[in-house]
């Protein structure tokens, strides 16, 4: 092979490395990062209701809060709790308000589950994420006239966080998106419910 | 580039060098140059790999979504990022920066970095940005730069930064103007926001019922952003 033909086949071979290596690390990102959502969000596994993130800004002084997040919604107050199943279901209740709120459930796949304050019963969002073993145990417990009204989300992963958005639409809500956003009640269910 | 450079200064090197095994055995010494040149290139090869992989997915996952956009008007949603379909490069994106996107049922972002002619936003210049929005429950728009200007903490009063659809003033068909710009305006003054790189609208839709499909944000009026002039 020509001197020539040896330095093609090395730069095609450098280029098809490139390509894999390239491939490899677009994947690998979200598992080796250190700062995404649920990382950052694992801070918060101790606690019983989310926990500030993102304070809303639309007027008066802006309430301190962990921002990690990059710019967001200055009209929006965020909130994040994050859940970790191993330990047993998870119970996500929120109290709605006059405001626009809504709840996301994110797993390491993406956001897997969203509903809005119009799906609240008397005022209250509440839903129970469990893994695909947990719901098919509470479905083989339950009894044969006994009806469950939770709702349940099956996660696609152990680990997860859920996400809080109440919307401050005028400057004077500001407090009560702020507190709305960290006041969502995020506890482990116990076995005997 | 900068891998390539090194690589021939390598080669350079290497083939200067008597290498030890070519002196050990006499008979390799007839064509000493063909195994070190062997070696170069496969040094070559790995190292260009590695590097352009390397930067290629650098650059890839930094900024805005490469793929998935929907384009309508001046404005542009990325609909699949807030599901379980957002492709890898959406996800690495996220991952990078923190991101939680707007999950699909919560509601949709749309962003703009160009007017209706296809000029890219220029702050100093005045837009005026009317029109209808997709049915919502809620909207907001908001301007943003790239680099923001740090805040001060008792900056009072807080600059506007966005419009809520609650608080906008509208005409009496329930049609709105907000008037983008640098020197204050009469009517919905939004001010073009201080800091550094390009300028950026942002209309994010909540709880609205485009964001099942992309169809529907098709037939649906998006605001229209128009650019009316320019301060030297």
């Amino acid at each position: 092979m020509t001197p020539f033909g040896r330095f093609l086949l090395a730069t095609l071979s450098g280029l098809v490395l490139a390509g894999l290596v390239h491939l490899t690390v677009v994947l690998a990102i979200p598992y080796l990062s250190g700062r995404d959502a649920l990382t950052r969000s694992r801070s918060t596994l101790s606690n019983d209701t989310s926990v500030l993130v993102h304070p809303a800004r639309v007027g008066g002084p802006v309430e301190a809060a962990g921002d990690w997040l990059p710019p967001q919604d200055p009209a929006a107050a965020i909130g994040v709790c994050a859940y970790d199943l191993d330990d047993g279901p998870v119970r996500v209740t929120a109290e709605t308000g006059p405001l626009l709120e809504s709840l996301s459930l994110h797993g390491r796949g993406g956001a897997y589950y969203a509903v809005t304050d119009q799906a609240a019963v008397r005022g209250t969002l509440e839903l129970v994420i469990m893994t695909r073993r947990q719901f098919d145990e509470a479905l083989a417990e339950a009894g044969e006239d006994e009806r469950n009204r939770d709702v349940r989300v099956v996660a696609p992963g152990r680990e997860g966080y859920v996400v809080v958005r109440v919307l401050a639409a005028l400057p004077s809500q500001q407090a009560m998106a702020n507190k709305a956003a960290a006041s969502v009640s995020c506890t482990i269910d116990g076995p005997d419910e | 580039m900068n891998t390539t450079a090194k690589t021939s200064r390598m080669t350079g090197m290497i083939r200067g060098m008597p290498s030890p095994a070519a002196m050990r055995r006499p008979r390799v010494r007839s064509r000493p140059s063909g195994r070190t040149t062997t070696v170069a290139l496969v040094l070559y090869a790995l190292l260009l790999g590695a590097g352009l992989g390397l930067a290629s997915a650098n650059w890839a996952t930094r900024g805005r979504y490469p793929f998935g956009g929907v384009a309508l008007g001046a404005w542009t949603a990325w609909p699949r990022i807030g599901s379980r379909d957002a492709d890898p490069y959406a996800r690495a994106i996220d991952a990078r920066t923190g991101e939680v996107p707007l999950a699909l049922g919560e509601g949709l972002v749309l962003t703009a970095t160009q007017d209706e002619a296809g000029q890219r936003l220029d702050p100093g210049c005045r837009y005026t940005i009317s029109g209808t929005t997709p049915p919502a429950r809620a909207w907001t728009l908001t301007a943003e730069r790239r680099h923001p200007a740090p805040v001060a903490a008792d900056a009072a009063p807080v600059p506007r930064t966005g419009f809520t659809s609650t608080e906008i003033l509208r005409d009496r068909n329930g049609g709105f103007a907000i008037a983008l710009g640098p020197t204050v305006e009469p009517g919905n003054w939004l001010p073009v926001p201080s800091g550094e790189g390009a300028l950026r609208l942002v209309l994010r839709l909540y709880d609205t019922p485009v964001a099942a499909s992309t169809g529907v944000l098709e037939r649906e009026g998006v605001p229209a952003i128009t650019r009316l002039g320019c301060t030297p």
